[in-house]
């Protein structure tokens, strides 16, 4: 650990060493403060601030706060956001100036532009790369399976990121399996993102204000997983009046009410949904089908408090439930996600989050009581966390990020329990796991010269397992010989991580742009899940001394350019990736309720690599983003297969389009297409017959592929007039899913004919043909 | 008792489309198959040996004929004699064969002619010990599916000594209903090991299957078997081979078997108890 304290003298140093290109002798002030919506309060996240006569400036940040620190003078300084009406004003600057500037919303521009980038040469000048950032205005436009607008299903829509079954929110990033991503809700953890089996996810739409994921380049303050970090942020509320929003469609609705408590100091919101697919089943003339239940619902809520300049708290949270049931068996499963975090300024140049967190997981099946085969099964996760983020506006020249975390997570892998008195199963309980997570990083953001950015960070993870706990020993081929069992508080195992994050920028005067990146991450927890789409029923397990954690090795480089203004964006990005300890599973693995699953897990290296092109449109009529990937997957687990083989998401060749034109002031249409080679399969090659049953003798690993995918969606929106001041407004969205009808597979079965049994044929199962949808949104707003 | 809940959560969630595909599929090398075995009684002892073939091959397999087949438990040895010209490839033992409980058995092939490169194969099995089966019981639910399901169940003592696996099938008047490896019910003793098993349903039976399905009068005879745990993989990986579900199914593999020198299939050796019940006239 003697690096710790090493560490921040080697910053230091190198900021004493490129110091700053201002003459030593003028005295420097700091100007800070926040940006907001004039409407509604609302931070806004990425403005520009921009010193004229300097040609320097700054973005707000996440809470939409900025700090410039600058030699005395005089200064026009502007603010900008695309939306929003631009502010210059002129300041003399010969003491610390703390300001709060709101600005006001465009009516007429707000219709009309439709992806609201950053400040909008961000592309080219901010030292990140890998990174794409949405509001929620772009994913409402974005046609959706069934109405419902979804956050998952956008993320699937951009290059390098692909969907790994259809209809399902999983998503692969860079090659990378689905549990290698982050996903924070308000920087909680989100478990299980998925709703009814997977076609929903659990972000409503209403509730978040923007999202942003990273593939690569993830910056130092992010840990714990390899591939990419998906970070959702929730609405704050309307602080200056009383907004409704809501909408009916054809399987679930939505309600959301935002508000001040205490006028621009403390607002809310909370939002709800649920589907009702099932509320018409007891209308069914089929028996059986009038007792079933299956609906989702969710509830995010937030509470906001400015206490002053200096001080600001919010609290929020998220909990939702899918609940299965039938005459048979019954099922529900959840996340449950709060956040408490305080924003503190402790002085001009520096700022301080505090944030405690907790998740929960949990899922429940069973069958009614009753029976002889009665019983009821539960797994939980939890994770309760602290953090501390500062961020340090040095000076001109740099900014300097550090901060700590410490997670707890407690697995309950499952407890099965026969349930009545007619029952015949006993107890089975898989161990409880606990085990602490913690990172401490340090970065700093430097500008160079004046076309110079250089980024560099360092993140210290460790991953502690704490007793209880139940340690077994395999031999070389996976037999349990023995088992060592630790007792409650002790520390029996440790593994610890050191990973760099480096970015590097070079602009060629604000147009275009070079960028390159290296990151490691280091994973210590993941998910045993062996089937393409997964369950509700995966469990999470953690390194332990048999699973040592996951590293990867990300290299990445950029080039980018912006045209017409800015509102034609476009990037190259190559990538490498490098994966040591990446995790499959032997054949017919058993993951559920097995208390030596690590005896099923096999562990190997992987590598991923791809070049991905983008065009992100943010012009006035058509917005949206055209984007082409090549890539490819490969995973080398010699006890699976002794030479490599596709990973399941090795899906080379990758076209995503989503556009949105705004055809008329009231009308705007909206299409997305998707190409992707088909998934790598495993099939068969030859067949022998057991017991009357014809057997598939199967190829290498993954060494087919199904049909290329390929699927376009529409969506027609349909607005009220837009008045200022109008109280009240809708809009009606017709969407098309699959509209060319097109039946990509799902899945290929391999069926021996019912009556000739010595016939075998190939069967493709499909999920969806052309599925229609209408949703009837509303917005009512009180001053 | 989980594949029941997902199969029905399957069914309600992801009752796709399906059609019929074309796919070209390469040709793997030839394998030997040799699928049967031996019991404690003389309900089975017999062995057949075939070959494997391209998937959509569409003919019954090749049976592999003239070889040698020999039984042994390390002392005993026995020759299993070509069932000629009626079975061709199907190979049987003296009708007064028993298998012992307890005893592994090994079993060996010498084929005239090399089958993936090899001309002799072996393969070994233990005669696993099973409860007696007290009593079973067949209930009739009018409430599951359109015209309702009988249920079979079973009680026996489970042994609480090691784990166990056991496989079921049924017979309605002395015919073998469980005709098929997708037919049989198989069972480990994980959520009951050591307690009495009162009336575990080893059978759903839909009464709208006239093949399968019970009638007041019927006798109905069920039989358990002590097998081994590689059996008992063998049998659900054989049962689940060939379907992909995305929710749940792992990337598809061979079925795991006994044959050395990479042939397919099980020599399996098990136990049998039995129990009987004549279906009561008052039941519908």
């Amino acid at each position: 650990m003697k690096l710790l304290s090493v560490f921040p003298l080697v910053f230091f140093l190198l900021m004493a060493f490129t110091g700053s290109a201002l003459p030593e002798n003028l005295k420097k002030y700091t100007i800070s403060g926040k940006v907001t919506d004039n409407n509604d309060g609302e931070s806004l996240v990425g403005a520009t601030v921009f010193i004229k006569e300097l040609k320097t400036g700054t973005t707000t940040d996440q809470y939409g706060r900025f700090s410039l620190t600058l030699p005395e003078g005089r200064y026009t300084i502007g603010f900008t956001f695309i939306g929003y009406t631009p502010v210059n004003m002129e300041i003399v600057l010969d003491k610390d100036i703390s300001l709060k500037m709101e600005l006001a919303t465009q009516e007429k521009e707000l219709q009309e532009v439709e992806v609201k980038s950053e400040k909008s040469d961000q592309n080219v000048v901010k030292p990140e790369m890998s990174v794409f950032k949405m509001d929620i205005r772009t994913i409402q436009k974005i046609p959706a399976l069934m109405g419902e607008v979804d956050v998952i299903k956008a993320i699937q829509m951009l290059p390098g990121v692909q969907s790994v079954s259809e209809g399902s929110t999983g998503y692969s990033v860079r090659g990378g399996a689905p549990d290698q991503n982050l996903i924070l809700l308000d920087d909680a953890t989100v478990y299980n993102a998925s709703h009814l089996m997977g076609f929903f996810s659990v972000f409503n739409n209403d509730a978040v204000k923007d999202v942003k994921l990273y593939k690569g380049d993830i910056p130092a303050n992010y840990g714990g997983r390899l591939a990419s970090v998906l970070d959702v942020r929730m609405d704050e509320g309307d602080s200056k009046g009383f907004q409704v929003n809501g909408g009916i469609g054809i399987i679930a609705s939505r309600l959301t009410v935002e508000g001040p408590i205490k006028k621009e100091r403390c607002s809310f919101i909370v939002s709800g949904r649920r589907t009702y697919a099932d509320l018409f089943l007891p209308l069914s003339s089929n028996k059986a089908l009038q007792n079933n239940r299956l609906y989702f619902y969710d509830i995010n809520a937030k509470i906001n408090y400015v206490i002053n300049d200096n001080n600001q708290i919010f609290l929020s949270g998220y909990f939702g439930r899918d609940v299965f049931s039938n005459q048979f068996a019954k099922m529900s499963w959840g996340n449950g996600t709060g956040t408490f975090r305080w924003n503190h300024v402790f002085s001009k140049k520096l700022f301080f989050n505090f944030t405690t967190l907790y998740s929960d997981y949990r899922y429940l099946l069973g069958t009614p009581e009753g029976a002889s085969n009665s019983f009821e099964w539960n797994a939980n996760l939890r994770d309760i966390a602290i953090k501390g983020d500062l961020s340090w506006y040095l000076n001109t020249n740099n900014t300097l990020r550090f901060g700590g975390a410490a997670t707890y997570h407690m697995i309950d892998p499952g407890t099965a329990n026969g349930i009545g008195s007619e029952t015949v199963f006993t107890s089975i309980q898989v161990p409880k796991n606990y085990s602490l997570e913690s990172g401490i990083y340090i970065t700093n953001e430097q500008k160079i010269g004046p076309h110079f950015v250089a980024k560099y960070g360092l993140r210290l993870s460790l991953f502690q397992s704490i007793g209880p706990g139940t340690v077994y020993h395999y031999t070389p081929t996976y037999v349990v010989i023995d088992s060592s069992v630790y007792k409650s508080g002790i520390i029996y195992n440790t593994y610890g991580g050191i990973e760099p994050r480096i970015g590097l920028l070079y602009d060629f005067n604000q147009k275009s742009s070079v960028k390159a990146s290296y990151a490691r991450t280091y994973q210590y927890l993941q998910l045993a899940q062996n089937s393409s789409a997964g369950t509700p029923l995966d469990i999470w397990f953690p390194a332990s001394p048999n699973i040592k954690p996951q590293i990867n090795d990300q290299l990445a480089v950029g080039y980018f350019r912006n045209f017409r203004h800015n509102t034609i964006e476009t990037s190259v990005e190559v990538y490498y990736k490098w994966m040591q300890n990446v995790i499959d599973f032997k054949n017919f693995a058993q993951l559920l309720l097995n208390d030596t699953l690590e005896g099923q897990v096999r562990t190997g290296r992987g590598y991923s690599y791809g070049i991905e092109f983008l065009v992100r449109l943010n012009e006035k009529i058509v917005s949206g983003w055209v984007s082409y990937t090549y890539s490819r997957s490969f995973r080398l687990i010699p006890d699976i297969q002794l030479n490599p083989y596709p990973a399941p998401y090795d899906k080379p060749n990758n076209i995503s389009i989503v556009l949105n034109f705004q055809v008329a002031k009231r009308w705007n249409i909206s299409a997305n297409w998707v190409y992707a080679t088909g998934a790598p399969v495993t099939f068969p090659t030859g067949r022998a017959t057991i017991a009357g049953k014809v057997i598939p003798i199967y190829s290498q690993r993954n060494e087919y592929r199904y049909q290329d995918y390929n699927r376009l969606d529409l969506a027609v929106t349909f607005s009220s007039k837009q008045k200022p001041h109008r109280r009240f407004s809708w809009d009606l969205n017709f969407s098309v899913y699959n509209a060319y009808d097109r039946h990509n597979t799902w899945s290929v079965n391999f069926v021996q004919d019912n009556v000739d049994p010595n016939v075998t044929y190939a069967e493709k199962v499909y999920l969806f043909g052309i599925i229609p949808s209408v949703t009837f949104n509303f917005h009512f707003n009180h001053e | 008792m989980n594949k029941l809940l997902l199969s029905l959560l399957v069914l309600l969630l992801a009752a796709g489309c399906t059609e019929r595909i074309n796919i070209n599929l390469d040709n793997s090398y030839i394998r030997l198959v040799v699928d049967g075995g031996i019991t404690t009684d003389s309900l089975q002892r017999s062995v057949t040996l075939s070959k494997s073939a391209s998937y959509f091959y569409n003919q019954p397999p090749p049976m592999v004929s003239q070889a040698m087949v020999i039984l042994t438990d390390g002392s005993f040895l026995d020759t299993l004699k070509e069932e000629l010209p009626a079975s061709p490839g199907k190979y049987t033992l003296d009708s007064n064969f028993r298998g012992v409980i307890g005893k592994t058995y090994n079993l060996i092939v010498k084929l005239p002619e090399a089958i993936g490169d090899f001309t002799e194969y072996a393969s070994s099995c233990k005669i696993m010990k099973v409860p007696r089966l007290d009593s079973i019981h067949a209930e009739f639910n009018p409430n599951m599916g359109k015209n309702g399901f009988w249920l079979v169940k079973i009680y026996a003592m489970e042994p609480g000594d090691e784990m166990n696996f056991y496989m079921l099938k049924y017979y309605r008047n002395s015919v073998l209903i469980s005709d098929s490896i997708q037919k049989w019910t198989t069972s480990d003793d994980k959520y009951f090991n050591g307690s009495y098993i009162n009336g575990l349903t080893a059978f759903y039976i839909n009464n709208n299957h006239p093949w399968e399905t019970l009638h007041p009068g019927d006798t109905l005879m069920v039989q358990m078997s002590g097998i081994t745990n590689e059996y008992y993989n063998f049998i659900q990986q054989v049962q689940q081979a060939g379907y992909q579900i995305p929710f749940f199914s792992g990337p598809p593999a061979n079925v795991e078997g006994n044959i050395s020198n990479r042939g397919v299939g099980f020599f399996t050796a098990y136990s049998n108890s039995f129990a009987k019940l004549v279906i009561p006239k008052h039941n519908p």
